[in-house]
């Protein structure tokens, strides 16, 4: 149904803009070289540019955050009328020039705020990360899971949260040790993060951070750990044992396509708020592109069977794909965020049987139970 | 539990500051000889990216290091060439460098990011001192060869600077290069020399970064650390030895750092390696009157015949 709509859009647009081609400009936050966050929204922007023949793309790359508007003035410049903004901190910036120029469209990745210029867009991973917390507390030895997180944001949270559940729920005694490295991308403390989660006791591994060195560190102690925004299998295949993989471009196309075919102006976007997940195929539970759990780590899950209070007995491998299933489904029949949670203070933040609305997902300050270490922001 | 902290405290330390120390050596080197040398980033940067790209082609990790000291060198010897030779500001040509260093590496490096290196240096476990308690795991055992190249290095620095005749023509040159010029010394050749010894040592640290300690490469790996190592040779009074102390506690103080995210605020955590390096040198210099200034002709260019 998406990919008829789609293309009867493809063919308003080509009869509505036969002039010419649509000239968008990305701007990124970091190297493209990454191989982390970057890296995944240069791939969608290529995906993008080869699936439209009308589309002209150019990117900027390593924008410190500061300077984010002269870089949009530089690509207003050049002629560009539909711009990504991919990083949080460039917020306040793209609102301003958005005021600036209110005939080109902005699009602002991880954002909350908009204008009638400018839509906000984010493929997020929370139910992906609840599947690999299943996973990593039917693998580790220690009750102990070690995740190295960037800032203490809400998206990190977010995610660090839906991963302690997917991990109590396979092992009700673990913990998930956090420690902070308050930064998006430097894997020399990304290391020794690790290392020193290894010395605490921490035996499988996650973590918010632009490269690979995670999964390297953990395979240098021979430990399992989760690929995190590319694909990350070929640098351990012995030790990646599932991850959290985006695709952009999804997102992209789809915005792109609207904005050719005339649905998206520099007028209306005031309400358009991309969350999109299992379903849309913005994300993909995997250690690589069509891995969904490495085949090696398989035996070791089936072998783990807990007694689920819907599916009854079921092994942590198929309990893994019947979710991933139920979460692929638009109609999201299960979600990880479903009451009653307490956080690890003990108080409720999710009542029976409900659900986080986006907006409380997205503001999500609290700890689950489970989570082990520094939490900056806690509510009280 | 204590012995288990010790352990990896050591461990960590040293693993972590094996580039800090081998990137300040080099650059103590040159700094003796009274050229100053902000260009360690991205000598360091090219070194690690070359280092790669040889050991990459060639499957053997030590022509990594060897054409990362190659790169360093050539990056180091444009220096000397603005330096001492055209005797432009030394600040400034250093600063072009590393701002070059890091966009050129960035360039040139997109066909290998991501790419897993097939042959990294294979770690070492040192025969007898690694069954020793607490200091063989801690020291000797799961460490990189170019940990233990560092530390030779330092002593040779050491014994070099303040015993040998070189040594001395070397920190003469620094002191007072027109008393020096006066006695004979080449000046000049003393630091393009020191100078070009500083850039392979800054490549050969890189290395390390791209072939030991991660090893793959992606842009911007070198996150500052060639800045450290600059600071790491002023805490450390241009002293050999004193840089391997300075070196290894801003290692050990990186690891605890995030062990002690378990027990205190992660922000001030982060400042702890800094602060904690130059507590504990400034303490230990007062104590022994260590004399902590720079060679007298840090930063200016020599001209025979000038007056200061």
């Amino acid at each position: 149904m998406r990919k008829v709509l789609l293309a009867v859009l493809l063919v308003l647009g080509s009869l509505a803009l036969a002039e010419g081609k649509l000239k968008a400009g990305w701007i990124y936050v970091g190297p493209i070289g990454d191989y982390g966050w970057t890296h995944a929204h240069d791939v969608g922007r290529r995906e993008a540019e080869k699936a439209f023949p009308w589309l002209e793309t150019v990117y900027v790359e390593s924008v410190p955050e500061g300077q984010v508007g002269s870089v949009i003035d530089q690509l207003v410049r050049q002629g560009v009328k539909v711009i990504f903004a991919t990083s949080f901190g460039y917020m306040d910036g793209v609102l301003d020039a958005a005021k600036r120029y209110p005939d080109v469209i902005f699009a602002h990745a991880t954002g909350f705020k908009r204008a009638p210029n400018v839509a906000t867009y984010m493929a997020d991973f929370y139910q992906v990360y609840y599947l690999n917390g299943l996973m990593a507390g039917a693998l580790t030895k220690t009750g102990k899971v070690g995740y190295v997180g960037a800032f203490p944001i809400p998206e990190v949270k977010r995610h660090i949260n839906a991963f302690t559940l997917g991990v109590r729920a396979a092992n009700p005694k673990a913990k998930v040790l956090v420690r902070w490295i308050y930064e998006w991308y430097n894997p020399a403390a990304a290391k020794e993060a690790t290392e020193a989660l290894i010395a605490d006791g921490a035996d499988v591994f996650a973590f918010t951070e632009d490269s690979p060195t995670v999964v390297q560190v953990a395979a240098e102690h021979r430990l399992p750990s989760f690929a995190h925004y590319s694909p990350m299998l070929k640098f351990a295949p012995d030790y990646v044992v599932s991850g959290q993989l985006v695709h952009w471009g999804v997102i992209y196309k789809d915005f792109l396509a609207k904005v050719y075919a005339g649905l998206y102006t520099p007028k209306n976007l005031e309400d358009v708020d991309y969350w999109w997940l299992l379903p849309q195929k913005a994300v993909e539970l995997g250690a690589d592109y069509g891995v969904p759990v490495n085949p090696k780590f398989v035996p070791a899950l089936k072998a783990k069977v807990l007694t689920h209070p819907v599916f009854g007995k079921i092994n942590v491998y198929d309990l893994v794909m019947k979710l991933h299933g139920l979460m692929q489904d638009v109609e999201l029949a299960f979600d990880p965020f479903e009451g009653p949670i307490k956080d690890r203070k003990g108080v409720l933040r999710v009542p029976a049987g409900l659900r986080l609305t986006k907006h409380q997902l997205e503001t999500m300050e609290w700890a689950v139970e489970g989570v082990v270490g520094p939490w900056p922001n806690e509510p009280k | 539990m204590l012995e288990d902290w010790l352990v990896t405290t050591l461990a960590r330390g040293l693993a972590f500051a094996a580039p800090l120390l081998i990137a300040a050596l080099g650059e103590l080197v040159a700094e003796r000889s009274g050229v100053i040398n902000l260009g360690v980033e991205g000598m360091m940067i090219l070194g690690a990216l070359f280092g790669f790209i040889a050991a990459d082609m060639s499957g053997n990790s030590w022509l990594g290091v060897l054409a990362a000291a190659g790169v360093g060198a050539l990056a180091a010897l444009l220096h000397a060439f603005f330096a001492v030779t055209l005797r432009a500001n030394q600040y400034v040509s250093g600063l072009a460098l590393t701002m070059v260093g890091l966009g050129l590496s960035g360039l040139w490096g997109k066909p290998f990011a991501g790419k897993p290196l097939a042959h990294p240096l294979s770690k070492l476990d040192l025969p007898g001192l690694s069954a020793l308690p607490v200091l063989g795991p801690g020291l000797f055992s799961g460490q990189s060869p170019l940990v233990y190249l560092g530390l030779v290095f330092a002593v040779l620095l050491w014994v070099y600077l303040y015993h040998t005749k070189g040594g001395v023509t070397l920190r003469s040159v620094g002191e007072n290069p027109a008393a020096a010029d006066a006695l004979g010394v080449n000046v000049y050749l003393v630091r393009y020399l020191a100078v070009v010894f500083g850039g392979a040592m800054a490549g050969v640290a890189g290395a390390y970064l791209s072939l030991a300690y991660r090893p793959t490469w992606t842009e911007g790996m070198t996150a500052g650390m060639g800045w450290i190592a600059l600071a790491i040779v002023i805490f450390a009074a241009w002293d050999p030895l004193r840089a391997v102390l300075a070196a290894w506690l801003f290692g050990a103080f990186y690891h605890l750092a995030f062990r002690w995210q378990a027990y205190l605020a992660p922000e001030f955590l982060k400042m702890m390696p800094y602060a904690f390096t130059v507590l504990f040198l400034v303490l230990s210099a007062w104590a022994k009157s260590v004399r902590m200034s720079a060679p007298e002709a840090l930063g200016r260019p020599y001209v025979r015949g000038e007056r200061e």
